[in-house]
């Protein structure tokens, strides 16, 4: 009876140790998950008619600037390793433009100035495609403060515009985020 | 060995699985058969299973990866390994957890010595979780939407739903005519925690269309829900206590209760021929003890900042207008979860006449027994999107006495071959059984996309001449 007993056992309990056959796993694997997902968004556009800026055909600056507030999110800012700024403009005005980027503080100073030199329109139309900002490092973290953009934009002296202007200065951008997050 | 346990508890506390348990069904000569068939032709004086140790069971099941793709220790880099698993699934791919533990259990014959009804009765915790690969997500994590431009994310994709819960029973079950057993149990539930996240819509999209003031056309479209009971109290700050405790203690004294039912029945059309069919956990729980359902409903245009030069100081904020167009809200309605149902049905010819010295003593019942068995069995379970079904081929022999055997093949999800085992053993009036599944991987256990297996020790009496 008891040879009986330990024959049954055997039987059952052998399927069981099977388990014991498994290649080697390493769950601290976990540990090294990495994901570093590239994001694009929308930077800023704007799009100015000519026939709403009045001038008299001297130098002129308009200038506004508005809330960004995406490094206020600790998440984000912390683990933003890098960020590229892709900023297209067209102009179809007779007038010569120079379109600063003015990334500023909580206190309202300004952290760094981009320019972008925009020739006079001269009848055919031309998208300027301006090389990409990169912010890494010490660059990357004067951006982390950011809280506003704004945007002067200096005229070039040129024909007068007013009401019966015609064509607009178009801006268009980008900005690329990398992202590690471990 | 060590290693192994780990997979099995991994497996277990997981408790992901398709809750087939096509070796358990019809398998009467284990008591705990008649937990998937209540009508199942099962016939004792008396029985009780030994506490805690009567039936054990875990279930897992992943469609579309094993173990060892995420965790093989081969020095290819973990993150290129959930890459292709990510990239190798699709958002149809399940990640299953069944786990059962039966705290007692046992069931007497009623009436006379002739008489063929019988009551059984018991407890048991369970822990179920079921997840849809969220593909898309996965993918965004995983590689930001740089690359996907022109895609819409679904967030349908999120799909999940785990409970913990605790189940008694009373079940009847009786021998009708020589033809037929018609079978039922009742059941109260008491579920001491659940998460139904399981009806989300809508989608992340960045486009580029030709014409547009913006350089993409971003937008987020949400309906997302996520229903708990049970929980809300943990993911408080102030929370201080043991969570496993107190959901312990949740599921026994204080869950959620609620109703169900199993039934079930076993026809002979001939001594040989026999036909099967039951229904498991037809029943819901009214969800109503610590509940929380957070929603996050709306849509929202990114369009970036957007200076105008024309004076007009219209503040921008990015997260206030997220929120607003997206608000997180917090409700607090009862809700009714239905518990997922099994449906069973098989059909069984048996041969070869059993002869032994013991047939004798028939007092009259003059009942064949056959040594062999074969038949196929089909399983369906509700679950969200479409019902989960598989179909089982098996053969199940009388070894000894008091020893059976049976043999499955399955094809389901999870694999098209799956072949289980079952032993049921009978030494005096003490039974024990050990079923498994899917014994071709345990080869290599860890490359197993399922695996299951029950074992369970019962006092099983019969009526002694």
């Amino acid at each position: 009876m008891k040879a009986y007993f330990f024959r049954i056992l055997n039987i059952l309990v052998l399927p069981l140790l099977f388990f014991s056959c498994s290649s080697d796993l390493d769950f601290d694997q976990v540990k090294d998950l990495k994901l570093e997902p590239v994001v694009v968004a929308n930077l800023a556009y704007f799009d100015i008619q000519a026939n709403k800026v009045i001038d008299n055909g001297t130098t002129n600056v308009i200038y506004d600037v508005r809330d960004f507030d995406i490094f206020k999110d600790k998440f984000f800012n912390n683990r933003l390793k890098r960020a590229d700024f892709d900023v297209e403009i067209e102009n179809t005005i007779q007038r010569a433009f120079s379109v600063n980027m003015l990334l500023m503080n909580a206190n309202n100073d300004v952290l760094e100035t981009i320019s972008f030199t925009v020739p006079a329109y001269a009848g055919s139309p031309n998208v300027i495609k301006y090389p990409t900002e990169v912010f890494e490092n010490q660059r990357l973290d004067l951006l982390k403060q950011t809280v506003k953009i704004g945007f002067s934009i200096v005229i070039a002296p040129g024909p007068p515009l007013n009401q019966n202007s015609t064509g607009s200065l178009k801006l268009r951008s980008g900005a690329t985020a990398y992202l590690v997050i471990e | 060995m060590k290693k192994s346990y780990l997979i099995v508890w991994l497996f277990a506390a997981f408790s992901c699985f398709a809750q087939n348990r096509e070796v358990l069904y019809n398998f009467t000569s284990i008591p705990q058969a008649s937990m998937v068939n209540p009508g199942a032709d099962v016939s004792y004086k008396f029985y009780f299973g030994v506490p805690v140790l009567s039936g054990i069971s875990a279930n897992l099941g992943s469609s579309s990866f094993s173990a060892y793709d995420l965790f093989a220790d081969n020095g290819v880099d973990f993150n290129d390994k959930v890459r292709n698993v990510v990239n190798k699934s699709s958002r149809n791919d399940k990640v299953i957890t069944n786990q059962q533990l039966e705290l007692f259990s046992g069931g007497f014959r009623v009436g006379g010595r002739e008489s063929r009804s019988y009551i059984s009765f018991g407890a048991y915790q369970e822990f179920d979780f079921f997840m849809f690969m969220p593909k898309d997500l996965a993918l965004l994590g995983l590689d930001g939407n740089r690359d996907y431009i022109g895609k819409s994310f679904n967030l349908g994709d999120l799909s999940l739903k785990a409970e913990v819960l605790s189940v008694f029973h009373v079940g009847f079950h009786k021998k009708v005519s020589d033809k037929l057993v018609l079978g039922g149990r009742a059941k109260i539930y008491s579920s001491g925690a659940n998460a139904v996240s399981t009806k989300n819509s809508g989608y992340i999209y960045t486009g580029q269309t030709a014409g547009t003031p913006n350089i993409y056309t971003q937008t987020i479209s949400s309906n997302l829900e996520l229903k708990t009971s049970g929980i809300a109290t943990f993911t408080k700050d102030e929370y201080e206590g043991n969570i496993v405790s107190d959901i312990a203690h949740n599921t026994f004294f204080n869950g959620s209760l609620g109703l169900g039912v199993d039934a079930g029945l076993t026809y002979y059309f001939k001594d040989n021929l026999q036909f099967t069919a039951s229904i498991i956990d037809l029943g819901f729980v009214k969800q109503s003890k610590d509940i929380e359902t957070v929603t996050y409903k709306g849509t929202y245009h990114y369009e970036g900042a957007n200076p105008d030069f024309m004076g007009n100081n219209d503040p921008e904020n990015i997260f206030d207008e997220f929120d607003k167009a997206i608000p997180r809200e917090t409700l607090h309605n009862k809700y009714t979860t239905w518990r997922p149902t099994k449906m069973y049905t098989s059909l069984q010819y048996s041969f070869g006449e059993y002869r032994s010295d013991e047939d004798c003593n028939c007092r009259g019942q003059i009942k064949k027994r056959y040594k062999n068995a074969v038949g196929g069995q089909l399983f369906f379970m509700s679950a969200p999107r479409t019902p989960i079904a598989a179909f089982t081929a098996f053969y199940q022999r009388n070894i000894f006495e008091k020893l059976d055997v049976k043999a499955t093949y399955t094809f389901d999800t999870f694999s098209n071959k799956n072949i289980g085992l079952g032993l049921s053993g009978t030494i005096g009036s003490f039974n024990i059984y050990a079923l498994v599944n899917n014994v071709l991987e345990y080869k290599d256990i860890s490359k197993a996309n399922s695996a299951a297996f029950q074992i369970g020790l019962n006092f099983v009496f019969q009526d002694k001449d």
